[in-house]
């Protein structure tokens, strides 16, 4: 029995020869019967008739070429394959890591609870931030809680003053959710962000990130929700968000940072039990 | 053994006799030619669409012209659109995956050639069929010529009596016999990506251009299916009196809408994500850096094709939907500015600290960046609802989405012309014209792109076919065209410098840039078996495994 080719499914080339499909006529045959199949529903019935036999002596043709076995032709592959070389010998590292040739920066980060604690932390001072806004200037702490839920539920809008001083369970369960999952969201962003950051984190996290926050949500509310932008004390606002960012960040770079694994694969990292890639563990492994 | 076997000395190839060479070109399933093929037809088409918008714009220089006629204007700018989307953009985009693919995952060939022959072909019937309407276009009724009822083709204007003549049935079949290519070709690819590697090379090892390709091609074929559906329901209405947007009686052009433009978003991912696939190859090459944040990258892409199919009705705001509607696809419009982000950032990332060499590539990637960056805070911009309300259908749209297709997928297209054309001729390209090149185009692109943004700002729609003067249009218009004519003469260089680069052009080695894919491991031009034995790789830059024994990649991957 002849050796296959795994790629052709064909016979093997013989030595210093490579076996390629062999070139057809039938698709060029094939396509122009498909086109002159439509192009008789805007020209003529004669067109249609003429691409339909097109179509049929192409099909025929190509399964002629391929059954049942592939046409392919034989090539001779030429003697001198080029070398692969560079002139380039140099190679140019970063003084970062010199006990390492290369590294995956940062080489230390935050564990994932340090952006939790960070999160919950800036959460509780921009609440108290807010309250005391609603109670010192609108008289009631309720007020900042119904804007919160006004972002994503309209309706507390339209209440009118009055009842937006006032407490309304959905309101109230909506604005702890949205202010709960925010702030965890952006304290695990933080976590991971601000060791890229090493110099001054707080400045970042705490003040220039607030800032340019403050500013597109100024620049964009009047658009999106005017509405709500009509109601929006922004001196108040910017200063919640200085609030949760210096809070966040401190908590956070108080944290014990923890050095990553380099270069080792996704599945490891993420625990995945990996047969091959891992190493057994003596006496809880079952010998295969 | 069913083999004829033949022995190719290429040689001898430039003595054989022309209508012997044809027939080679004709009969051919080899994926480099069928990817020249691809290229030189989408190339053709470029020409011609690009002549159909300098008509379009020299119509519109002055306020009053009539340098074309009404019908003509409404020819030309369907027919550009039309053109540019479906003949230009993504032909040229199969034809570099038909080339690079094969080349760079260590293949023979694609997976299926011969299916691979019949999809370009069907491209290009499909193309003549469309172009064959400005003579054919009349029918029965001696109205009509080419399709005039702009590049999506909104219902009721295709309904039989208002678009009589067979001008948007040619539209209709040409679009659903290139159709079947495109589908014929991303099928293609993606088997070619999954099943051909060559050993060693895993789905983490693969070169982030096959990775896109990959995602460019599944988008095809989930986004092509809608459109040949609603081509089909278009050409039932008109033949067999379906109703399906028909409003009259009980259908919906909304629907036509909804149909085409979950085809129509995702389509400019098609042709979006294989320029992101050009600079991620190339920007790390001429910055003498590996890519930064390979894994990333690969995220990214994959999840912008997500997010990609449920963003299209952001092109239907001025429609009138719901303010849920609204509301969520703002949102998810907005979302896809996330992974592209991400994308921008690690092209920039790749450069900082580089070694980088301003070679004509690395300007058009250069261009491409900050341009498609440009083009994706505007595309932010008409993402927000009432936003879009005020400046829905204006030329300030217009300008957004020249900014992503010239500005970012063809200034890759031509980084992508520069970078592999030695590979492909085995010669090398005139830097100095290529510069020449480089700088005539991005000034006529910005005097054109830029300040179109303009006009759209001061309430002048698209397709208008001239205006009223004193609108404050006016001074806009005529540098929008003069920019158009910086550009046509950047392209006349490009065409120049390849042509003769082709025939006198210096010749070059197999690696001229000290790359790391498996392309340049093989001789320029590339025999027709690609490689004399297949590699194996260990890494995802094999050739600097090869080139750096003392430092590989493979040790850190």
């Amino acid at each position: 029995m002849e050796p296959m080719d795994p790629q052709l499914k064909t016979p093997a080339a013989p030595p210093g020869t490579v076996q390629l499909p062999a070139p057809t006529t039938w698709p060029i045959v094939l396509a122009f019967g498909v086109t002159l199949l439509s192009a008789g529903l805007v020209t003529s019935a004669s067109v249609s008739i003429l691409g339909a036999i097109l179509t049929l002596t192409g099909c025929v043709g190509w399964f002629r070429d391929v059954l049942p076995h592939e046409k392919h032709v034989t090539v001779r592959v030429a003697a001198e394959v080029p070398v692969v070389a560079t002139s380039r010998r140099e190679i140019a590292r970063l003084p970062i890591a010199p006990e390492l040739p290369r590294a995956l920066l940062p080489l230390e980060t935050y564990p994932i609870s340090a952006g939790i604690k960070g999160g919950l932390a800036g959460s509780g001072a921009m609440a108290i931030l807010a309250c005391l806004y609603g109670i010192l200037k609108q008289g009631s702490i309720w007020y900042p809680i119904n804007l919160l839920a006004a972002t994503v539920y309209g309706q507390s809008l339209k209440f009118g003053a009055a009842s937006l001083n006032a407490f309304h369970l959905s309101s109230f369960s909506l604005a702890v959710l949205i202010h709960l999952t925010t702030s965890l969201l952006v304290g695990l962003l933080y976590g991971a962000m601000l060791p890229m950051f090493p110099r001054r984190p707080i400045l970042l996290g705490g003040v220039i990130a607030p800032i340019f926050w403050t500013g597109l949500i100024h620049s964009v509310l009047g658009l999106i929700n005017p509405l709500l932008d009509e109601r929006i004390d922004w001196r108040w606002f910017i200063a919640s968000q200085f609030a949760f960012g210096i809070v966040a960040g401190l908590v956070v770079v108080r944290q014990a940072r923890v050095r990553i694994r380099q270069f080792v694969p996704f599945v490891m990292r993420a625990g995945i039990e990996t047969p091959g890639m891992m190493a057994e563990k003596p006496g809880k492994d079952r010998p295969r | 053994m069913s083999s004829d076997s033949i022995a190719l000395n290429p040689a001898l190839e430039s003595t054989r006799p022309i209508g012997d060479r044809l027939h080679d070109w004709v009969t051919t399933v080899d994926h480099k030619k069928l990817g020249i093929l691809y290229i030189l037809y989408a190339l053709v088409f470029l020409v011609i669409g690009g002549i159909e918008a300098t008509i379009m714009r020299i119509q519109l220089i002055v306020p009053h012209n009539h340098f074309v006629s009404p019908q003509v204007f409404n020819e030309m700018f369907t027919m550009h659109g039309t053109t540019m989307i479906f003949f230009v953009a993504m032909p040229i985009m199969f034809g570099f995956a038909n080339y690079l693919l094969p080349l760079m995952i260590g293949a023979r060939d694609m997976a299926f050639p011969r299916l691979n022959a019949w999809s370009f072909w069907l491209a290009a019937f499909g193309g003549l069929l469309l172009y064959f309407s400005f003579i054919g276009g009349n029918g029965l009724y001696g109205a009509g010529g080419a399709p005039d009822v702009g590049w999506f083709a909104y219902a009721p204007l295709t309904a039989r009596v208002f678009s009589i003549g067979h001008s948007t049935d040619f539209w209709t079949l040409g679009l659903l016999v290139s159709g079947i290519g495109s589908i014929g070709t991303a099928a293609n690819i993606a088997a070619t990506v999954l099943c051909l590697r060559c050993p060693g090379m895993t789905l983490g090892k693969m070169p982030l251009l096959a990775w896109m390709n990959l995602v460019m091609a599944a988008l095809v074929l989930l986004a092509i299916s809608p459109l040949t559906a609603a081509q089909i329901m278009l050409s039932l209405d008109r033949y067999l009196g379906a109703h399906f947007f028909d409003t009259q009686a009980g259908g919906s052009a909304v629907i036509w809408m909804h149909f085409f433009w979950i085809f129509g978003h995702p389509e400019v991912y098609v042709l979006v994500i294989p320029a992101f696939a050009f600079a991620s190859e190339i920007i790390p090459v001429f910055s003498r850096k590996p890519i930064f944040g390979y894994p990333v990258m690969v995220a990214a892409t994959v999840a912008i094709g997500f997010v990609s199919f449920t963003v299209w009705a952001h092109h239907m705001f001025t429609v009138g939907m719901s303010s849920y509607a609204n509301s969520f696809f703002t949102i998810s419009t907005m979302i896809v500015g996330v992974p592209t982000g991400i994308k921008i950032f690690n092209w920039i990332g790749t450069m900082w600290g580089g070694k980088i060499e301003f070679k004509t590539p690395m300007l058009f990637c250069i261009g491409f960046l900050f341009q498609f960056l440009i083009a994706g805070l505007t595309g932010i911009m008409l993402a927000v609802a009432p936003f879009d309300w005020q400046l829905g259908n204006s030329y300030f749209v217009v300008a957004h989405f020249h900014y992503v297709i010239v500005g970012a997928i063809l200034f890759a297209l031509f980084a992508a012309f520069y970078y592999w054309f030695p590979k492909m001729s085995g010669r090398m390209y005139n830097e100095r014209l290529g510069k020449w090149h480089f700088w005539l185009f991005l000034i006529g692109f910005h005097l054109t792109f830029d300040f179109m943004h303009i006009p759209g700002l001061l309430g002048m729609p698209r397709r208008i076919y001239t205006y009223e003067p004193g609108r404050g249009w006016d001074i806009w218009n005529l540098i929008i065209t003069v920019g158009v004519f910086f550009q046509a003469a950047g392209i006349l260089l490009f065409v120049c410098n390849l042509l003769w680069s082709r025939i006198k052009g210096p010749v070059c080695t197999s690696d001229p840039w000290d790359a790391w894919t498996l392309e340049w491991s093989t001789s320029s031009p590339p025999p027709e078996y690609n490689f004399a034995a297949i590699p194996v790789v260990r890494s995802r830059r094999p050739l600097w495994d090869i080139k750096h024994p003392e430092d590989p990649d493979w040790k850190y991957e």
